[in-house]
């Protein structure tokens, strides 16, 4: 192997070495830490909401005219709804998980306004938002239709049960898993008990940091607009989400429908920003990427050309095909090897700044490693075409003149 | 140790064939010093070329130190080179990256021998061309006479059956080229064969056996008797 004279070799060369291994150090702190942030998006996009998603879509009902009775209407919407042959569940609800838009509220446990307060989505519905929902209940129970307190938008929030998430559960009461049902938590100076606990439920805000932290209580506010979240048979939703849309505004005159859209738009739309950015960084990594092989190729080109006559002189000297492209991977390896260093603590220093400036989340320590052995890999496939082709110089070529 | 037969090599392109050599039939033997001369164009280069197994030859028998060349693999050739051949070429081709160590170095590395013994010889092979001292200097750094120095060291450091040197005095001025040129004569009385391709004919006068090449074939042979008395005066 020659190592040595390789490296003692590239430092009579330093400046076309320094170049590709700053190019190298740069595209690898923007591709590790690019990929670090659609990972963690990507990630936060595959959570699992808790609801049946496929088979789930909303509509909003706003009436108008003094002969719009609200209340009436939405009992008579949600008879209609249950009872459509394909719809499983429907339940009025203040806001959509996952939407973007919705309600939180602030815990404690006690009433001491000076306490700390632990946030929480808040979800206003009855008692068929379980089963709307799909949501598994680990624990506890659900509310009745006796529970189910209706209310003017103005009055104030005063619910006395509640279900909560998993995650919201553990986060009052630690260590207390399950056998947190019954116990007690303040909404403002209203006491709240924890009739039952669910598995899982997303706020409406994906990118807070309380997702995970949500509960469903049973207060139905009586306001102008009732929104109607409904669950379908599997493969009957397309079917009714444009039948039900007919029926409901044919039903009732003195109001329109809106906003009609499933779950799966509902999660595209408030996913839309983080597609985009992973879909724009992985342009920019495969961008980078691009370039810096090319930069690698243009170096090793270049290098080769200018020592065509040096490879055949080595052929001579008794250097075999397979020596010659070695000898050329090796150089790569050893440039690549320089701006991967120098990009791990590029790479490490930018995670941190990145983390601190925008309270995200540090980047797990294989990134870096990772991130080395891939670019040296894109440095040695970069590397192998313009290497084969030095192999393939013919030896004759030492003693030509020119 | 060499020994050629009806060697013909002809270069093709789409539009014309040329015939560099035709008919070439030569033997080397152990510890000649012999010269190639003849002028451009003649087939010289294209002699050392398949005599140094630089290319192949289009049809004929090659035997070197009792191998039938004729059809050996690139691989082959490659380690054939490495061990039984030394290169001189004319614009030394020092690998100017390297310092002088290195570039001596460069033939023993492919040989695949071990780091001591490759010191020895190289430190070995710097100090009999008397430029031991200057080991850790790269090539631009010396004359181009010390330069054609270090390329026969090169050549020699790995004990090769013979030196194949490719007008190695053409480009040094004439007092340099006398002393290249005693250099060689003094590593053949050592008893290492030398081939030298030249156009210079006072050099070739002044060696054993002088071919003369003309339009790919060999026009003339002579022979040179050694004045010993006269050589050791």
């Amino acid at each position: 192997m020659e190592i040595g004279p390789i490296l003692r070799a590239l430092t009579r060369n330093k400046l076309g070495v320094v170049l590709i291994a700053l190019q190298i150090a740069f595209t690898m702190t923007v591709m590790v830490n690019a990929v670090f942030i659609i990972n963690e998006r990507s990630k936060a996009m595959a959570r699992p909401s808790g609801l049946d998603e496929p088979n789930m879509f909303y509509l909003r009902s706003t009436g108008f005219g003094d002969q719009f009775n609200s209340e009436v209407t939405e009992q008579d919407d949600l008879d209609l709804l249950r009872n459509t042959p394909g719809i499983i569940d429907a339940t009025p609800i203040n806001a959509i998980p996952v939407s973007g838009g919705g309600s939180s509220t602030a815990l404690r446990l006690e009433d001491d306004p000076t306490l700390p307060a632990i946030p929480a989505a808040v979800y206003y519905t009855d008692d068929h938002a379980l089963n709307t929902m799909d949501l598994n209940l680990i624990a506890g129970e659900n509310f009745t239709s006796n529970d189910v307190l209706y209310q003017r938008t103005s009055e104030s929030r005063n619910f006395g049960k509640a279900v909560v998430s998993q995650t919201l559960a553990e986060t009052l009461f630690p260590g207390e898993g399950l056998n947190a049902v019954g116990r007690t938590f303040y909404n403002g100076d209203n006491p709240v008990q924890i009739a039952g606990i669910i598995e899982r439920l997303q706020s409406p805000w994906p990118n807070s940091s309380f997702v995970e932290q949500a509960m469903i209580v049973p207060l139905n506010f009586i306001s102008g607009t009732s929104t109607y979240l409904i669950r379908t048979e599997p493969g009957e939703r397309d079917r009714l989400m444009v039948e039900t849309e007919e029926t409901l505004a044919s039903n009732n005159p003195n109001r329109i429908i809106r906003d009609l859209m499933s779950m799966n738009e509902t999660r595209e739309e408030s996913y839309r920003l983080d597609s985009a950015m992973a879909t724009i960084l992985s342009v920019v990594i495969v961008t980078l990427v691009f370039i810096t092989s090319m930069g690698i190729v243009g170096l090793a080109v270049f290098g080769i050309n200018r020592r065509r006559k040096q490879i055949g002189t080595r052929r001579a000297l008794g250097a075999t095909q397979g020596e010659i492209l070695r000898y050329f991977m090796l150089e790569n390896f050893f440039i690549s090897g320089v701006g991967v260093t120098l990009g791990a603590v590029f790479t490490i220093g930018f995670s941190i700044m990145l983390s601190s400036l925008f309270e995200s989340p540090t980047m797990s320590w294989y990134y870096t490693p990772l991130g080395m052995v891939i670019l040296i890999l894109i440095g040695q496939i970069a590397v192998l075409g313009p290497s084969t082709r030095a192999a393939r110089i013919q030896p004759a070529i030492a003693t030509r003149s020119i | 140790m060499l020994d050629m037969k009806n060697i013909r090599k002809v270069f093709r392109t789409d539009m014309v064939e040329t015939c560099a050599l035709d008919d070439f039939s030569l033997t080397v033997d152990q510890g000649e010093f012999v010269t190639i001369t003849g002028p451009s164009g003649c087939g010289k280069t294209t002699f050392l070329n398949i005599a140094g197994l630089l290319e192949t030859h289009t049809s004929g028998q090659y035997q070197l130190d009792g191998v039938d060349v004729t059809d050996l693999g690139d691989y082959a050739r490659a380690k054939l080179r490495n061990q039984k051949i030394g290169f001189i070429f004319q614009s030394f081709n020092l690998m100017p990256d390297l310092n002088l160590f290195d570039n001596i170095d460069v033939p023993l590395r492919y040989r695949g021998m071990k780091g001591a013994e490759r010191k020895e010889r190289i430190d070995k092979a710097l100090d009999s061309v008397g430029l031991f001292a200057r080991r850790k200097h790269v090539p631009a750094q010396l004359s181009g006479g010390q330069q054609q120095r270090v390329a026969i060291a090169r050549a020699l450091v790995g004990d090769p059956l013979f030196l194949l040197a490719d007008e190695p005095t053409g480009n040094l001025d004439s007092n340099t080229a006398q002393g290249v040129m005693a250099l060689l004569e003094e590593i053949n009385e050592a008893g290492t064969t030398i081939i030298m391709v030249t156009h210079d004919q006072s050099l070739a006068e002044q060696s054993k056996r002088n071919i003369h090449i003309l339009d790919g074939r060999i026009s003339n042979e002579s022979e040179r008797k050694i004045d010993t008395a006269a050589t050791a005066a």
